[in-house]
């Protein structure tokens, strides 16, 4: 057991080599948070502002507050869909089977579950790695223009970062598994790059979807994790307007820009999304146990 | 002697290609076991078939005695090199030998240990740090042995090995192997497909389309598959009438008059009995060549 630590140590620190030698996966897994920032600035931070002065009206809040409030939105957004492109974006089990390092770990005595669990763990710490950095982009950038997120909120996005991104790691290694070249990763890694910003509400608030997406959307578990990343974000700026304005304005505001949700009709509580969060995880570390153990056999 | 690698009634089909067509055999300690067939021949398969790589149809293989089916048990044995080169090209030498070295459980002194003493005998200082993908065929090939060698195995699996080495660096890579299977008797299993290096092995097994159609150490197989043959510089013409006559097979041209005997005995008494005939003569064992390509149904008679 100790000496299966061992190795599985030295299989990870491979794999995070490995993955930052390789530029291009690099980049392009940071193609998604690049056109948010590139939306934001260009059109929906204004957006955001003139759906924020609709709920207002009449009230005056601290421009500071906007600005907390919508920064806030965009890094919710860039972390909730960094946390699973960039972990879909490293085929590190592709990349081996393309250049047959597989077959060298097969004739080696490593146990099929330790090189399992590396690829994830690798794939889980280069995620964490890059995001890391995102969010600390974005602790700057709140600091300029407006600061209010409290210790616990920041623990809060820091957890729900790891949850994600693990979440996105198991996703991605099950698909993995079946994969054998180079253009499923890239066409999977495009598409859910394009495709995941949409579902999961990082463009545009999931209540402003239609009423059938967002039956849909809450049986994602990715929903959630945005969903908490608001929480995280949004907590404190919210707090700070209820100060100046009526309870049910903030109230109206959190339901439009996702900071509060209900399960068909039910408000759902912080506490429940995370289960929601490690449920699923559970569910997929599952999965991708039986589904290794199948490849295994089929030689 | 024991056996270390033991295979009874292999079977391996892709489909309808019969890679791997019952074969049998055994590779005894301290053996360095030549396993030579045309392209295609079933070799490679075997080998996966031995290390995990492939699942057999049908049949046995046991490694120091244990079963195949429980390979992890048999892996720390066994060093390999594959056909083909597959190792991590973005990472240096060092890295890559030292990443696999400790899927063995080597301690960081003895990996260190082991390195030195192949970077020393396969020269390998100069390419140490640099990264895989910038190394040329060759080097490549010698940290493929390195790295099948790096844990000390006591059974070293060759396929191809020496292919695309030039001749400095292939004898380096024999000095290496000849001298591990001096002092440690590491056991080599080898395929290739020069037939100099078959020469040097103790046993043969030829296969063919995944079938074994020859055994034996080299001298049994050239005396009983090569042909020698006699090669007359100058000689009276009388002697082609007496080769028509007797149905030898012959072949002529400007330079030298070139004669075939099933064995050297039969070229021998050919010689007594027409001294007077001949002047000046060259008497040419049969070699590996020979053996192979007569067992495969090809002939050489050209290339000589
Ligand atoms: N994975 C595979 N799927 C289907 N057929 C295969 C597979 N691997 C090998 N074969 C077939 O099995 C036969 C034996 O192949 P193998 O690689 O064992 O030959 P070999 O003796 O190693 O040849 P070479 O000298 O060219 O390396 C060939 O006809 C090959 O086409
Ligand atoms: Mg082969």
């Amino acid at each position: 057991m100790k000496s299966e630590l061992k190795k599985m140590k030295y299989l990870i620190s491979r794999n995070i080599k490995l993955y930052f030698k390789d530029k291009f996966t690099f980049f392009v897994s940071l193609i998604t948070p690049f056109i948010l920032f590139i939306l934001f600035v260009t059109f929906l931070k204004t957006t955001y502002e003139n759906n924020l002065e609709a709920i207002i009206q009449n009230y005056s809040v601290n421009k500071k507050i906007i600005n907390a409030f919508t920064g806030g939105w965009l890094f919710s957004s860039v972390l909730s869909t960094s946390c699973i492109t960039v972990a879909f974006c490293s085929g590190m089990m592709v990349l081996d089977k393309i250049t047959k390092a597989n077959i060298d770990f097969c004739v080696s005595p490593v146990k099929n579950s330790t090189l399992q669990i590396s690829y994830v763990v690798a794939n889980l710490i280069t995620t964490l790695i890059v995001c890391s950095i995102l969010f600390f982009i974005g602790l700057l950038y709140l600091t300029f223009i407006g600061f209010y997120l409290s210790f616990s909120d920041i623990i809060l996005i820091v957890f729900n970062m790891i949850l994600t991104s693990l979440l996105g790691c198991l996703i991605a290694n099950i698909i993995w598994t079946f994969a054998s070249s180079q253009g499923v990763v890239s066409s999977v890694c495009t598409l859910i790059s394009a495709m995941y910003g949409f579902i999961c509400g990082a463009y545009m608030p999931i209540n402003t979807m239609g009423e059938t997406i967002k039956n849909v959307t809450v049986f994602f578990p990715g929903t959630y994790a945005t969903l908490l990343f608001r929480k995280g974000f949004l907590n404190g700026t919210l707090n700070e307007m209820g100060k100046t304005l009526p309870n049910e304005m903030v109230e109206e505001i959190a339901k439009s820009f996702d900071c509060s949700f209900k399960f068909f009709g039910n408000s759902v509580s912080t506490a429940t999304m995370f289960l929601v969060l490690i449920g699923s995880i559970t569910i997929f570390f599952i999965i991708l146990f039986l589904v290794s153990k199948l490849k295994r056999k089929s030689k | 002697m024991e056996n270390v690698i033991e295979i009874k009634n292999l079977k391996k089909y892709f489909g309808t290609v019969k890679a791997v067509d019952d074969i049998s055999l055994n590779v005894k300690k301290g053996q360095l076991f030549a396993f030579l067939g045309l392209n295609g021949a079933g070799k490679s398969t075997t080998i996966n078939i031995l290390v995990g790589i492939l699942e057999k149809d049908s049949g046995e293989c046991l490694i120091n005695n244990k079963s195949i089916e429980n390979i992890n048990a048999i892996l720390p044995e066994i060093g390999i090199v594959f056909q083909s080169s597959i190792l991590d090209k973005n990472l240096s030498v060092y890295e890559n030998l030292k990443y696999r070295a400790m899927m063995y459980d080597l301690t960081n002194e003895q990996f260190e240990k082991n390195l030195t003493f192949f970077v020393e005998n396969l020269e390998m200082k100069d390419i140490l740090t640099k990264p895989l993908d910038k190394l040329s065929g060759g080097q490549k090939r010698k940290v493929d042995i390195a790295r099948a060698l790096i844990h000390k195995p006591s059974i070293l699996i060759l396929d191809e090995p020496t292919t695309g080495l030039d001749p400095k660096t292939r004898s380096l890579v024999w000095q290496l192997v000849n001298n591990l299977r001096k002092k440690e008797n590491l056991s080599v299993l080898l395929t290739t497909h020069y037939m100099e290096e078959a020469v040097e092995s103790d046993f043969v097994v030829i296969m063919d389309n995944g079938k074994i159609v020859a055994t034996g150490t080299p001298n049994q197989l050239k005396n009983k598959y090569a042909n020698d043959y006699v090669k007359l510089f100058n000689y009276d013409k009388k002697i082609l009438k007496i080769l028509e006559k007797e149905k030898i097979t012959f072949q002529k041209n400007k330079e030298f008059l070139l004669i075939e005997f099933k064995n050297t005995m039969l070229a021998k008494n050919f010689v007594v009995e027409n001294k007077h005939l001949i002047f000046d003569l060259e008497i040419l064992k049969g070699k590996m060549d020979d053996v192979f390509l007569n067992v495969t149904g090809k002939n050489l008679k050209e290339n000589l």
